[in-house]
């Protein structure tokens, strides 16, 4: 990338950054009325939502299309094995919709009502979703997925699904691993000193989805020591391999977070349940996210780490408004949206 | 010689729901109504009573088409039929053609999953030529041993390094002996006690095992045998479940050709469904429809619908423009230019058509950048052989064939001998500062008419200042000519003088004006705005000019092409001379010939429609029956 490019990217990324809505002003929100967090998210984003419009412009569809042409915007100087990692990885939001596409086809859901659920992805989107909503069986969509560039994902779902039934955490953890391996791949092919600085955003995310996962698996669905460990991703950051499988030994809960590295130790040693370590692992993988994208001086992990934020945020505001639509009271939107004191 | 858009009338008609089918089947025959989605000013319409035909329509076409492409099926036309189709006919038939479906795709499901069986059993079989070699005893991997157990199989690559260090868990060893496509060949082996944790393991990681039979306790080979057995089987299912497949198919023909026939029926009152809108039994439909037809249409739901209806048409207004589509004046000769005019834009509603125009300006630039009596009669003739596989480029390089003969006898040129003939008018050889000028005069006629067809334009859509006072409109118009006089008071050795100055002052003055009253924002921020938009007219009319320089540099260029060609070939013998004549004339007809092209439809793009054609329009589709 030519000097010029890099400096127009660190000052568009310094502007992007300053737009995020960080988290003691989410948490804020969650007490105001609608219209009031809508004109708050506005005056801090400078952008202008709206409520009350079409399907396809509905206030989720605003928050995504607008985070979509950011990124657009973040990639477009990118080139070659860059370019194609980002690509690669704004996928994750196409994820949510391949999950909702098989979920929703496993346990017949009426193709409007999983419609609904679809978010529109405009140019980003590669998933034949008109198709994939005509098809009449979970099967007859599965062979359509296994001609998309997600067939190596939905294979994988597709023996989970054989092998254990309709279970939807499993199915969700299958195709997340699946991703998650794949982008982690993708590392290889960037400059030594780009993955090596993305590794620790990176890591710090896998560690927050390793321990849930293993947490999960050992000890909610009793799988064998194993068979957990195997369902992991092993590209964690404090969380490696050698970690992983000590940790997959244990036979409980209390003995694995006492045995964890020290750093979530004193993290989590307060913390009693599997859901209250999941939303304080991902505040601490954002920490990581955000401290990168403030400090760190690789172009490409300080565009991955604001990926990451934005993802979140836009999760969090998803979360927030729908909540408010629905007239949930504060506390359970706290719940909802995973805000911890 | 220049046209806008066929003239078109706003119509709204008021029925009841009882003839809504029979209405949609009337104006889909007749092909003259463009449907609009409109509010229906004050009447309360806030049903769709086509919604839940159009969803029923929907999922029957898609599982025809699935289906379709399955069956490979030719059908042959419809009867052409004026009878609806109504929402029992087309449930029946849904309902139908989802039982077929089903059955395809359950056989389709088997089929996958016996492919994928046969995939197992080769990559297996793989595995086993390894042992082909070594005098081993097979039914000992097939015996549980009190202590040991050991599996051969085949485990994904991309699970072969986490199941490693998961089977380290369990006090199992995985030893992988040969790299398949895809897939590590491996041997594990590990202590019985764990043995059923390890075969959960070994499952998510899509591991397949060998499975050694009862009837053997021989060499690898013998086991050989059993595999391509099961090889053949799982084949010979593979081919029986296509013969089903074909039966199956083959046996619905009739159904999916009056399903096809249905769907060809339902499709205009379907298509319908988001602008048809009622309440109570009334529904009420707008739309466009050319001004002539109006009254075609009048007689004709008149001769069709069984009960009274309420049918209005009006004018379009001014406001409405952005919502009327655009007819074309169709012109087999002007066809493909007004494919080449659609590739920038469609013309709006009251926008002229440059098509004509268009063709007119661009052959005449090819024949003068490209003139050449023997080059323009090579493009006639292949023009001409390509008219029946590419009649579109044909007609073009007819018209351009044409065109570049007439201006090889202005020049003088036939296949780049510039003595042969004597030119009618000019040659750039001999007199290249002349055919300099005329190119100069023809691109200042040219942005002439741009400005003149860009007025008229403004004029036609009611945009009276944009007309008058802007850069593109009358004053821009006057500044150009003024600053066309100046450059022709200076070029022949007059001073430039007061007169000049206020000649071009007064309409700038109008222009600038005009942009500083549209402007918003701070006084700095207009002023600059004002600023660099005066100037940017001022540089865009003198590049625009200049553009049109390469109207005779190309021509030029051709001589000199011409030139080389006869230098190389002159120092060759008699044979090399004419040939390398001959090599060349090709190069100079498919290399210069391409780029003239290019340069041609350039100038017409740039210097030309975006100075009056904005392209915003919407293409006239008519409701009609989809064959």
């Amino acid at each position: 990338m030519s000097g010029f490019s890099s400096a127009y990217l660190h000052t568009r990324l310094s502007i992007f950054a300053n737009r995020l809505i960080r988290l003691p002003r989410l948490l804020a929100l969650i007490d105001l009325d609608l219209e009031r967090i809508l004109s708050n998210v506005n005056a801090i984003t400078g952008r202008h939502y709206e409520l009350d419009l079409a399907y396809d412009d509905r206030i989720e569809n605003q928050l995504i299309n607008h985070a979509l042409e950011d990124f657009r915007v973040l990639i477009r100087p990118f080139s070659g094995a860059e370019r194609r990692f980002f690509h690669f990885a704004i996928r994750w939001f196409e994820l949510v919709n391949l999950k909702v596409l098989i979920r929703g086809k496993f346990t017949a859901t009426d193709s409007s009502e999983i419609q609904q659920r679809l978010i529109n992805l405009g140019n980003f989107a590669d998933l034949p979703n008109k198709k994939l909503l005509e098809t009449d069986d979970p099967y007859e969509m599965l062979r359509l997925l296994e001609t998309t560039d997600y067939a190596s994902i939905v294979r994988q779902a597709r023996h989970v699904y054989e092998e254990q039934g309709n279970d939807l955490f499993l199915l969700d953890a299958t195709i997340d691993r699946s991703f998650f391996i794949d982008l982690h791949r993708r590392t290889c092919f960037l400059k030594a000193s780009d993955a090596e600085h993305l590794r620790q955003v990176m890591g710090g995310m896998m560690d927050r989805f390793n321990l849930l996962w293993l947490l999960r698996f050992r000890f909610s669905y009793g799988l064998s020591p194993a068979k957990s460990f195997y369902l992991l991703t092993s590209v964690g950051n404090k969380l490696n391999s050698v970690e992983l499988m000590r940790l997959a030994k244990l036979d409980n809960f209390e003995a694995v977070i006492a045995a964890l590295p020290e750093a979530y130790q004193s993290l989590l040693a307060n913390v009693e349940t599997i859901s209250d370590i999941e939303i304080v692992m991902e505040y601490y993988s954002l920490a990581i996210a955000a401290d990168t994208l403030r400090n760190s001086t690789s172009l490409v992990s300080r565009v991955f780490s604001y990926i990451l934020l934005r993802e979140a945020e836009v999760r969090f505001l998803q979360a927030l408004i729908k909540g408010k639509q629905l007239g949930f009271d504060s506390a359970l939107i706290k719940l909802a949206v995973g805000a911890v004191d | 010689m220049l046209s806008a858009p066929t003239t078109m009338r706003k119509v709204s008609l008021y029925m009841l729901d009882a003839d809504a089918q029979k209405a949609a089947m009337t104006l889909a025959r007749m092909a003259v109504m463009h449907p609009l989605e409109t509010d229906h000013g004050t009447l309360p319409l806030d049903e769709f009573p086509a919604a839940s035909y159009q969803t029923v329509y929907h999922d029957l076409n898609s599982r025809f088409e699935k289906i379709k492409v399955l069956s490979h099926q030719n059908f042959e036309s419809p009867v052409d039929s004026a009878e609806v189709v109504t929402l029992e006919q087309l449930q029946a038939l849904d309902s139908e053609l989802k039982s077929i479906w089903l059955q395809v795709s359950d056989i389709e499901e088997q089929l996958r999953r016996q492919t994928e069986k046969t995939s197992v059993v080769r990559q297996l079989s793989h595995s086993l030529q390894k042992f082909s070699s070594l005098d081993l005893d097979l039914s000992r991997l097939r015996r549980d041993g009190d202590f040991l157990r050991i599996v051969v199989g085949t485990v994904p690559s991309i699970n072969f390094d986490q199941l490693k260090r998961a089977l380290s868990l369990t006090h199992f060893m995985i030893q992988s002996f040969y790299t398949g496509e895809g897939a590590q060949h491996v041997v594990i082996f590990g202590s019985t006690e764990q043995h059923e944790d390890v075969q959960e393991l070994l499952k998510s990681a899509d591991f397949r095992g060998l499975n050694i039979p009862e009837e053997f306790s021989g060499s690898p080979s013998q086991l050989q045998a059993d595999m391509d057995r099961q090889v053949t089987q799982s084949e010979q299912s593979i081919d029986a479940l296509n013969q089903q497949l074909s039966e199956l198919l083959s046996g619905n023909k009739a159904k999916l050709a009056s399903a096809r026939e249905l769907l060809i029926r339902a499709r205009p009152y379907a298509s319908l469904a988001s602008v048809l809108k009622g309440r109570g039994g009334l529904v009420s439909i707008q739309g466009w429809v050319p001004a002539h037809c109006q009254q075609r249409v009048r007689r004709e739901l008149e001769a069709t619908l069984e009960f009274p209806f309420h049918i209005e048409f009006s004018e379009p207004t001014v406001k409405e423009f952005e919502t009327v589509p655009s007819l074309l004046k169709e012109s087999w000769v002007l066809k493909p230019f007004q494919d080449l005019v659609k590739n920038f834009g469609i013309p709006a509603y009251k926008e002229v058509d440059p098509s004509s125009l268009f063709a007119l300006s661009y052959i005449l630039m090819f024949g003068m950048m490209f003139g050449d009596i023997g080059h323009g009669f090579v493009i006639l003739l292949g023009s001409f052989l390509l008219y029946k596989r590419f009649a579109a480029v044909a007609i073009v390089g007819v018209l351009a064939g044409l065109s570049s003969i007439l201006f090889g006898f202005v020049y003088g040129s036939i296949f780049g001998y510039e003595e042969v003939i004597h030119a009618f008018w000019m040659s750039p050889m001999h007199d290249p500062v002349r055919v300099l000028l005329v190119a100069v005069v023809w691109g200042a006629s040219f942005l002439l008419v741009a400005n003149a067809l860009a007025i008229r334009n403004y004029l036609a859509i009611a945009q009276h200042q944009q007309a008058f006072y802007s850069g593109k409109g009358l004053a821009g118009m006057c500044f150009y000519l003024a600053a066309i006089y100046a450059g022709y008071q200076i070029v022949n050795g007059q001073a430039f003088g007061w007169f000049e100055a206020v000649l071009l002052m007064m309409p700038m003055s109008v222009i600038l004006w005009f942009q500083w009253s549209q402007s918003s924002g701070g006084l700095v921020e207009r002023v600059l705005v004002v600023f660099i938009e005066g100037l940017e007219h001022i540089i865009s009319n003198v590049s625009g000019t200049l553009s049109f320089l390469r109207v005779a540099a190309f021509s030029l260029n051709h001589i000199a092409l011409a030139a080389a060609v006869f230098a190389i070939a002159g120092m060759l013998d008699v044979f090399g001379h004419w040939m390398t004549v001959v090599l060349g004339n090709i190069f100079i007809i498919v290399l210069e010939g391409a780029i003239v092209a290019i340069q041609c439809l350039r100038l017409e793009y740039y210097e030309g429609f975006s100075r009056f054609f904005s392209g915003k329009g919407k293409a006239f589709e008519p409701l009609k029956i989809e064959r």
